[in-house]
């Protein structure tokens, strides 16, 4: 076996650095990974790239022995093997570099830099720190980078942050640099200089595997890419062989079939009176958030109005406005004839506002909380579960029960945590809930994240539903093939802002895609 | 059918079985690091703790004298649970008690005697007034500009100390007897005594009251319920258009609300003034206890009579025994810390969490 005479880092007979075999990993009926092969070359820049809940970040899990693979193999050095823990896969050269740093905040750079393996000459001996700032300053030369060791990590800039955080693991010996989203962070000038020292890394030796959603950043600095989707390696191409658009028809693929039942369901829309009105909305940013800037839409009655856009473009800060979570700072939410603007929460949920949030397991659900209080929170008010002051128990389990049933959610007990219950039917639950009381207009966000693909069908025939009796949906999603299997309308959304509205007799992937791209250059360009 | 039902049956059951285990489990730990003390001083754990329960619960007056020791901690129990449960940590109900245990006092010897057994109602009405305003003012902090309860809740303790020992040091010091102490409050402002010669009070049965509202608080009013979804997951809560600040308002409000009936108990029941170290604590137990009972109405009544239990038993085994007292805070400290660990569950009940 040739396997056994390449000795590390020396890369003579390796072809393939760190990579996977047919790997599959499942999360209850979720397949989070389905014969996953990725093969990372040595010095090879890799980009991984496919919307959440594609499977990137279960595949960087299982190659950093967090999680372990159901089946499959991990290769490092083309050689299989098994990490049952960080700790190996972290002695195998493999380091990772997550979206939040790990820095301590109120620490130096240069303790930072030793933490955790401080150089002494004895067990017990004071740290060296000659020999720290020595070995800092060996390696940020190498990267071709100067840093100020003595800045506390807190008041150090994000970019630097970064910088510290790659040169730490460096310093233990990474060979495998993963990286989750490293630009998502940085400013534009920021990005091209991480750019410059990733490539310089890569020519000292080192190999780089990122995840992003930014596609111009990933045909800019990779040699490599490879597309997921719901779990799977659809496309894997030297960069040079292919082009962006290739890339992205990979990324948003249709996989619905038109003979969808969704679609017999389908009649005419007859929008005559919008439901929801927004006139230029405007949001600031909030830490890492982006900001809207001027947001125009509308939705009709017996609609659904599609919201098209890459990952981190104003899709959420536009959904917590609607729904009253976050405080506009000008503009106009009209809800029917009411202008809910300022209204609270209460408010718009009295006006017939359902709202099913991206985050089921945060905030579209109280996870510890039992089934039947998951399903009628909200409505514990007003009768029929309410008499007078008290709450009448048996009209709770009725209601409960008939909005769970009329859904078909499948559970053991009412009393039992909605924990227990599968990604579906925890949806259905949330579904069950916001639809109960027939609102005028129910906002989706990311209907069928984590959700297997029976889920999927189920979540999509409930949205038609909707719509056929008349009830007005705003569905944001990064699964464009859904959006366009659904709505009537599509906006697309880019930099916080509407940059396109397409009717559904026009509305494809290619044409979509373009829009959603556009807006995401014009944000890197500057 | 029938399978299902047994099935059915069985889960109850068990879900019964981990209750009570979870409550108990403390208990008992606490008895077995006990009985190892015991063991090592060279004393049967099993005679320590037969005398005990008979100085405890042996005789009427004794289980008087431990019901006595009970009272005040249903009433903190109650008003730390109500916050807790929100996810609110107050840890406040100290000074609110002590508060209100002033407030009770100063009308019952304050006003003229001639106003009769309508002294009782205005004591409790400035008692509840002076702790739910003591309570309240925190609560908005919170919820307005996001003050750490804790932080504010606790210095109030220190602030509530040195304002009552003040005033019982000057302005309100009694003339007749020494240092520290209120006068007497007028005999028609006393409340009545249950089983005398023992010190058990109507406020006993005030504190079951306020114990049972509680457990119907909890599981019956749409609030009681939508609080304990605020202190699972808050985001939820305000998704689905619950008000967090309205919430914690609501919940330290009540809190102060439930330490003032207990400190105007306490004053017009058991002291009949208010004097320095009015509170030996009582607030702090009340945590222990709301901790112990898992914010239940039936844990709090049972965590309650627990530490009424130890100190009613504690004071007089030391009179009878050369049993050293420590043994007695030796229980109650372990219990305090297992009630906080939920090891019990954890470890029994892992494998059908997992299945």
């Amino acid at each position: 076996m040739p396997a056994t005479e390449v000795t590390r880092g020396g890369g003579k007979a390796v072809s393939v650095r760190l990579g996977t075999t047919g790997l599959n990993k499942s999360y209850g009926t979720v397949q989070a990974n389905r014969n996953v092969s990725l093969a990372v070359a040595p010095q090879e820049i890799h980009a991984v790239v496919g919307e959440n809940g594609a499977g990137k970040t279960t595949l960087m899990r299982i190659l950093q022995g967090i999680e372990q693979p159901d089946s499959g193999e991990i290769l490092v050095d083309n050689e299989p093997c098994r990490f049952s823990g960080p700790r190996e896969a972290f002695a195998a050269g493999i380091g990772m570099i997550h979206q939040e740093f790990m820095l301590a905040p109120d620490l130096t750079l240069i303790e930072n830099l030793v933490l955790g393996d401080e150089p002494v000459k004895t067990p017990i001996a004071r740290i060296d720190w000659n020999a720290a700032r020595a070995s800092g300053d060996a390696l940020s030369a190498q990267a071709g980078i100067r840093i100020d060791w003595d800045r506390r990590a807190g008041t150090t800039p994000v970019h630097i942050q970064q910088y510290v955080e790659i040169i730490r693991l460096l310093r233990r010996g990474t060979r495998v640099l993963i990286m989750d989203e490293p630009t998502s962070v940085l400013a534009p000038q920021q990005v091209e200089d991480l750019f410059r020292l990733l490539r310089h890394l890569r020519e000292g030796g080192t190999t780089i595997l990122f995840i992003s959603h930014k596609l111009r950043e990933v045909m800019a600095l990779a040699d490599q890419v490879t597309v997921m989707r719901r779990g799977e390696v659809t496309f894997s191409r030297s960069v040079g062989e292919t082009d962006m658009a290739e890339v992205a028809s990979h990324v948003v693929a249709g996989e619905f079939d038109h003979e969808d039942p969704v679609f017999e369901k389908r009649r005419k829309s007859k929008h005559d009176r919008s439901v929801l009105e927004v006139d230029a909305l405007c949001a600031p940013p909030i830490e890492r958030s982006h900001p809207l800037r001027g947001i125009n839409l509308t939705v009709g009655t017996g609609e659904i109005v599609g919201l098209a856009g890459v990952a981190g473009n104003g899709q959420s800060e536009l959904v917590e406005c609607l729904v009253g979570l976050r405080e506009p700072s000008s503009g106009r939410i009209q809800l029917k004839d009411r202008d809910i603007t300022h209204a609270t929460i209460k408010v718009r949920r009295a006006g017939g506002m359902g709202y099913v949030s991206a985050d089921r397991r945060h905030e579209g659900l109280a996870l510890d909380v039992s089934i039947e209080i998951n399903a009628t929170a909200g409505s514990l008010r007003a009768p029929p579960i309410c008499k007078g002051v008290a709450i009448d128990p048996a009209a709770l389990r009725q209601t409960a029960a008939e909005r769970l049933s009329r859904l078909d959610v499948r559970f053991g007990s009412l009393r039992d945590a909605v924990r227990s219950l599968s990604g579906g039917n925890q949806q259905r639950t949330v579904f069950a809930r916001e639809t109960a009381q027939d609102p005028t207009l129910l906002i989706v966000s990311q209907p069928t994240r984590g959700v297997d693909l029976k889920g999927i069908a189920a979540i999509h025939s409930i949205l038609a539903d909707i719509r056929m009796e008349g009830g007005s949906v705003l569905l944001v999603s990064e699964e464009l093939d859904e959006i366009i299997a659904l709505s009537d309308r599509i906006y697309v959304i880019a930099d916080g802002r509407i940059v396109g509205e397409v009717p559904r007799e026009r509305a494809d992937v290619a044409t979509i895609g373009r829009m959603m791209l556009a807006g995401n250059g014009d944000l890197h360009a500057a | 059918m029938l399978r299902e039902a047994t099935k059915a049956l069985r889960a109850a059951g068990e879900a019964w079985l981990e209750r009570g285990f979870a409550l108990a489990f403390p208990f008992i730990a606490a008895l077995v690091v006990a009985s190892l003390v015991l063991l090592v001083i060279g004393k049967n754990p099993l005679e320590v703790f037969t005398l005990m329960a008979v100085e405890a619960f042996g005789s009427s007056s004794r289980f008087a004298a431990t019901m006595s020791a009970a009272t005040p901690l249903l009433f903190t129990g109650v008003a730390t649970a109500i916050c807790f449960r929100a996810g609110v940590f107050n840890v406040g109900v100290e000074g609110a008690f002590i508060v209100g245990g002033l407030g009770a006092a100063f009308i019952g010897f304050a006003l003229p005697a001639t106003l009769g057994p309508m002294l009782i109602p205005l004591g409790f009405a400035l008692a509840v007034a002076a702790s739910t305003f003591w309570l309240a003012v925190p609560g908005y902090l919170l919820a307005r500009y996001e003050i750490e309860e804790v932080v504010t809740t606790l210095m109030l303790n220190f602030v509530a100390l040195g304002v009552t020992g003040y005033l019982v040091n000057g302005p309100l010091l009694s003339e007749k007897t020494g240092n520290n102490v209120t006068p007497l409050i007028h005999e028609s402002a006393e409340l009545a005594r249950l089983i005398p010669p023992s010190t058990l009070h109507a406020g006993f049965l005030l504190g079951l009251a306020v114990v049972a509202g509680y457990g119907f608080w909890v599981r019956r009013t749409p609030a009681g319920i939508e609080n304990a979804i605020v202190g699972r997951n808050r985001r939820f809560a305000r998704a689905i258009g619950i008000s967090i600040p309205g919430t914690i308002i609501l919940v330290m409000v009540i809190s102060g609300f439930v330490s003032g009936l207990g400190g105007a108990s306490h004053a017009l029941g058991q002291l009949h003034r208010f004097a320095e170290g009015f509170s030996p604590g009582y607030g702090f137990t009340g945590m222990a206890v709301a901790l112990l009972g898992r914010n239940t109405a039936f844990g709090i009544l049972f965590g309650a009579i627990l530490f009424g239990a130890l100190a009613s038993a504690g004071t007089t085994v030391q009179l009878f025994s050369d049993i050293p007292l420590d043994i007695v805070n030796i229980i109650e400290g372990t219990v305090m810390i297992f009630a906080v660990v939920e090891l019990g569950r954890i470890t029994l009940f892992r494998r059908r969490a997992v299945s």
